[in-house]
Parts: structure tokens; sequence; C-alpha cells
């Protein structure tokens, strides 16, 4: 996935906040050795075997009632089952890929999209050419799009065009975009001015290769640090949208949905259908933040 | 930055002081420029234009729905001349030229269409689950700041206090548990368990009669109404959600201001204030001074995240509101009652930015477009 990009990237950043991040705190820098570099790999790396692994690793089928209604935990429904008579243990280890795979593809276009529009609307917002126009609008767009709330925004893209988890991935990706879009094109700002740059502007190399060749490794750190918060947020909000009743539809398994569906339970004292995905979903958003940790250092206050 | 003896004022010093006396506009009466008066005038220009573009967005999603929206709400039973009837009266007859015509005169009168599945005027709907669900996020709003404002000095000034450090880990936090689990969990702990709270269904108790609605803000309106018990249900029906989003939210804003006090705590200017022997509080003042502008543009960005957070904890707590209403159109497939609620969202979160602009502007004059060092 992109997140694993950092590694190709630290070593140029010498200007800026690349030496002050170090100063800050006495756990921020580097990662302390090589086990703990591995040790903060493992959740993710469990997230991705559950996500591919969890849809065979259930007992009872996830969609149909197997049970009697909101029964506890037992050696026959290891997280209870629910008001519908689901079993909790099974839905949530099948809503793994589902919400993974969402979410993922929810970083992966968001950040593509959004390191594109900051390279092009950072670099070109001065110029008084048609592309500075086409600049300027992007970052316009930009603002407009982030000055809605997220929730809000995606909830009314997804009832206005299906409620199916490519237009959920979509919409939440559009919303998302402008979150990233602005801390690229700040970088941007700061690299294009970078004598390298000129540098390699007067040596002649064409326009592409400078955006892909300097412009590009030079301002992409931030953005990719911030995939982590990308991907928790993804995981939240996909979530949100099924808790409110317009996500992935019922019955397939969803923490979200499930959420929705167990809060009735715990208002009156029955907590398993709702701790369950609710444990899921802070896993999830828990250790995307531990891996990008990994390659970037712990991420200051 | 080395530090002066202060009996021994040089060029340096008194020009850093020049410097800082000139940052406060209150303190200086300088002859200001038209242009300089009228900064305001461009971010509320900026604010207009783009209302007006959600005005166009909204239009033009009904637009590029796939499918009729009368169709596909009323479940295809209308056909030949009642459903030519019902698109006349949505205004979704014509070129879509004359559809924006429509649409921007209905807007102009203030008139947001009639909802497909309700038969409601949008307009009036809306006039009653608005004020709803501002109540909730003001108190949100005012409990985070204050919250915040209080952890945030605290960890600031006992940095090496193992209380302060859990408060950080706590700001660290910021956006991991969504308010719905949060709020579950509180449902569970303080209703199902402890009994504290009311029962997550509506903001009134069933026993009690509402009062007239004057501003459709229901506490107000309780007051007005002179009705305690009115009152102290909408109240009690409200601690709850609003301690949800506080606790959900605030980390965000704890995390902002201590950078920000941080930063102005680096500030020359308060090693400048505390190398010349000013007082704790005068020191202080100034810090906050410097760091309160950024911690307003946050409490703008904080307005939005609680209005969304609003949609979810009111179909959590029944408390309906605007969210509930979004959702309840959502559901029935109501597209002009969710056109207007997104452009009355949009409307509002630009309008409140607007808001927290012109304050940052106003508490630094520095950030105003036309003024002089801008750059500075």
């Amino acid at each position: 996935m992109a997140l694993d990009t950092p590694t190709a990237l630290p070593e140029p950043t010498t200007t800026g906040a690349g030496s002050t991040r170090s100063t800050q705190d006495g756990r921020v820098g580097r990662p302390a050795g090589r086990t703990g570099f591995v040790l903060r790999l493992v959740p993710f790396a469990v997230l991705v075997v559950l996500a591919v692994v969890g849809p065979y690793l259930v007992n009872h089928p996830a969609t149909s009632v197997v049970g009697g209604q909101s029964e506890a935990p037992s050696g026959e429904f290891w997280f209870g089952t629910d008001a519908n008579g689901l079993d909790v243990y099974s839905r949530v280890m099948t809503a793994f890929r589902l919400d993974i795979v969402i979410a993922i593809c929810i970083t992966v276009i968001a950040t593509v999209v959004a390191i594109v529009i900051g390279l092009v609307s950072g670099m070109y917002q001065g110029d008084r050419t048609v592309l500075g126009f086409v600049a300027r609008l992007l970052g316009r767009a930009v603002d407009l799009v982030q000055s809605i709330p997220v929730m809000i925004a995606g909830l009314v893209i997804v009832s206005f065009f299906g409620r199916n988890a490519v237009v959920i991935t979509l919409a939440l990706a559009i919303v998302l975009i402008p979150f990233q879009a602005r801390l690229m094109r700040t970088e941007v700002l700061r690299t294009r001015s970078d004598g390298y740059v000129d540098a390699a502007r007067m040596s002649g190399e064409s326009e592409l290769r400078l955006l892909l060749g300097h412009v590009l490794p030079n301002s992409a750190r931030t953005t990719i640090e911030n995939t982590s918060t990308i991907f928790g947020m993804a995981i939240i909000f996909c979530a949100a949208l099924g808790f409110l009743g317009v996500g992935i539809p019922t019955p397939t398994a969803e923490w979200g949905t499930m959420l929705a569906a167990g809060a009735p339970d715990a208002a009156v004292g029955r907590w398993w259908p709702v701790l369950f995905p609710a444990a899921a979903l802070g896993l999830s958003v828990w250790s995307a933040s531990v891996l990008v940790a990994a390659f970037v250092g712990r991420s200051r206050v | 930055m080395t530090v002066r003896e202060p009996d021994i004022v040089d060029d340096a010093t008194r020009a850093e002081a020049e410097r800082l006396a000139a940052l406060d506009t209150s303190l200086t009466t300088r002859r200001r420029s038209v242009r300089e008066r009228l900064w305001f005038l461009r971010p509320a220009g900026l604010t207009v234009a783009n209302v007006l573009v959600f005005v166009l967005v909204s239009f033009f999603l009904v637009q590029l729905i796939p499918g009729d929206p009368v169709v596909s709400a009323t479940g295809g039973r209308l056909s030949g001349a009642e459903l030519e009837q019902a698109r006349e009266s949505y205004g979704l007859t014509g070129s879509w030229i004359q559809q924006l015509g429509t649409y921007l005169t209905q807007l102009a009168h203030l008139d947001f269409g009639t909802s497909i599945a309700t038969g409601r005027p949008v307009a009036q709907d809306l006039a009653t689950r608005v004020p709803a669900t501002l109540e909730l996020v003001f108190w949100g709003l005012l409990l985070a700041s204050a919250v915040s404002l209080v952890t945030a000095h605290f960890i600031v000034t006992h940095r090496r206090n193992r209380f302060a450090k859990l408060l950080t880990a706590y700001a660290r936090s910021a956006g991991a548990l969504p308010e719905y689990v949060i709020g579950i969990a509180f449902l569970f702990v303080f209703y199902a368990e402890l009994h504290w709270a009311p029962a997550p269904s509506g903001r009134l108790d069933p026993l009690l009669i509402a009062p007239p609605t004057v501003t459709n803000f229901p506490m107000v309106d309780a007051l007005i109404a002179g009705d305690p018990a009115a009152f102290a249900s909408y109240a009690q029906h409200l601690v709850l959600p609003v301690v949800v989003m506080v606790v959900a939210h605030s980390p965000l804003l704890i995390k902002m201001l201590i950078v920000n006090l941080d930063q102005a705590i680096d500030d020359p200017a308060t090693r400048f204030r505390v190398a010349s022997g000013a007082s704790r509080r005068t020191v202080l003042a100034s810090i906050y001074r410097r760091a309160l502008p950024s911690a307003v543009a946050t409490l703008g960005m904080l307005f939005g995240l609680f209005l969304g957070g609003a949609v979810v904890l009111e179909s959590l707590f029944g408390l309906g509101g605007l969210g509930q209403y979004a959702v309840d159109a959502v559901n029935a497939s109501d597209v002009f009652a969710l056109r207007s609620f997104l452009l009355v969202t949009a409307a509002m979160c630009l309008v409140i930015y607007l808001v927290t602009d012109i304050v940052t502007m106003l508490l630094d004059s520095r950030r105003r477009a036309g003024v002089a060092g801008k750059d500075a």
C-alpha cells in the first residue's frame, strides 16, 4: 500500500519541519531500534491478516439468525448474540475485510488525488496562465469541500448516489481529500522556492520531471505521515454512516450498523453487542497510527 | 536569545519594545486608510460567494442523481399526468436553466421547496430543527472551550506533573474514539447502570407538556414560558450528549492550545517581558493574547465537527434536531429536504468561519488584508 513509501523519502528533507521535529520532545525522533520498529508493524499486520482470513474464522453464518435474542457470551456464541439473534463474533470477524478494504481504498484514493491537487495548486497558483487558473480553482474547491463537516458531506453524497461500498468509498475519499491536499500544498509552496528546484529547471529538465523527480519526493513526507489519520477517519466515518443507517445496507456485517443495532441493548445494560465492534474499530484506528509511527517516529502534540 | 542587562536600554531593545507596542492595536492611535478600515469587507464578500457556490452545488446534486427523484421517492406510484403535475410542483420541468431559475427565485423568497416525504414546507421544518441542534452545539462548544482552556493551562504550566502527562496523552488521542462509541459507552454507564441520565428518547420528559414555541430554542422557550419543570427536563436530556461531545472533541482543542501556548511562550516578546521583570500575570496575559487568535480559528473548525457529531448523537439520543431530519430524509429518498439541509448546514458553517475570521483579525490586526507589514 501507499503506507510503506516513507522509507524512500526521509533523507533529503533537511530544511524547516524536518530539523525542528526531533528537538521537540525526548520521545520524538527515530524509532527506538530494530525490535521496536518490528513491534510497531505487528498491530497493522494483524489487522491485514484479519482482513484476509477474518471471514473464514467464523463459527456461525454472519448474516442469518443463529440463536436467541441478545444472549450473553457463552461457549456457543463467544461474543453473544445481538437483538436479532445474529452471532456477534462471526459478524465482527466478517466485517474486518469490508471495513479495512474500504478504509484502505479511501486512504489511497484520497492521498493520491490530494498529492496531485496539492502539487498543481501549490506550484502554479501564482501563474497567470490557464494552468494557474486551474490551480487556483482547485485550491478554492478544496477549501469549499472542507468548509462542510465530513459527516454531513458524506451523508448527503451517499444518500444522493446510493448506499453501496463503491459510493461510500468515493464519497468519503472526496470529503477527506482536502485534509491531505492542504498539507501537500503547504509543503509544495515551501519546496517550490528551494535551490535544487531552480537548478533543475535551469538545467532544462521538463516540467513533469521537475514535479515528479524533485518537488514530489521533497514535499510528500507530511502527507504520507498523515495517512494514518486519514485511515482512522475513514474507518470512523464509514462506521458512522453505518451507524446512521445510511451505510452498507443490513444484513451485511459492518461495525457501524452493528453499533447502531446494539445501542438499544447497551441502554438496557447488555454490553456485548457493542463492545466487540467498538473494540475492532478502536484496534483498527490505533494500529494504523502505530504503523506510520514506526516509519516516521512518534508524532508530537 | 540573549538576556540583556535590564538597566542598559540599547537601540535594539527600544526597537523591540516599540514593535511590541505596535502589535497592541488598542494602544496605537495611528490614522488608518479607508482600505484598512474596511478590512472586513473582503472576507464577508468571499463568504457570500461561497454560499452562492453551495447554492449551485445543491442544485446540480439533484440534477446529477441517477433516475427521477419524484419517481424514486413515490415508489413509482405516479404516472402520466399526475407525475407531470408532481414534477411541475417540485420545479423539475423544463430545461435545467429554467429549473435553476425556478430554484433561485424560490431561494430568494426563502422558500426551500416542499418535502416529498411529508408534504410540509422544508423551511418550516428547518425552522424548528435548526435551533434544537444549535442548542446542543452551543453548549458543547462552550463546555469544550472551558475544559480545554483549563486543561491546556494546567498542562503548559505543570509540564513535569504526572497528571499533566496523563492529560497530554489524552490530548494526543484526538479523534481516536468517535462520539458514537463514547455515546454508547456513556449510555451504558450513566443510564443503564447508574440511572443518572434520563432515557435517550427525545428532549422532554413524556409526562410534561412542551411550552409554546417562540424562538424554537427549547430551553429559551421554556424560560420565556416560565416553566421550570420543562426547562430542567430539556437541560437534563442535553447533559449526556453534551458531555459526550466534549469528551470526544476537546482533545483537538487542547492539542491546538498547547501548541499555540508553547509557541507564545517561546516568543521573543514573552522572553522580553520576563527579562524586563514583568509580573507573572502580565506575562501570562501576553502569552494568551498571542495564542488566542489560532485558538479562535480552531473553535470555528470545531463548530463544523460538533455539527457533524450532533447528527450522530441526535440519532443515538433521539433529540430530534437537524441531524435526525436529515437521516429521515435519506431514508425517505427526500432529495429536496436533503438539498436544503446541505445548503443550510453549509451556510451556517461558512457564517461561523466568517465570524471566527473576523474575530481573529480583530485580535490580531496583522492578519487583516491591506495592513502594512502583513508578512511580519
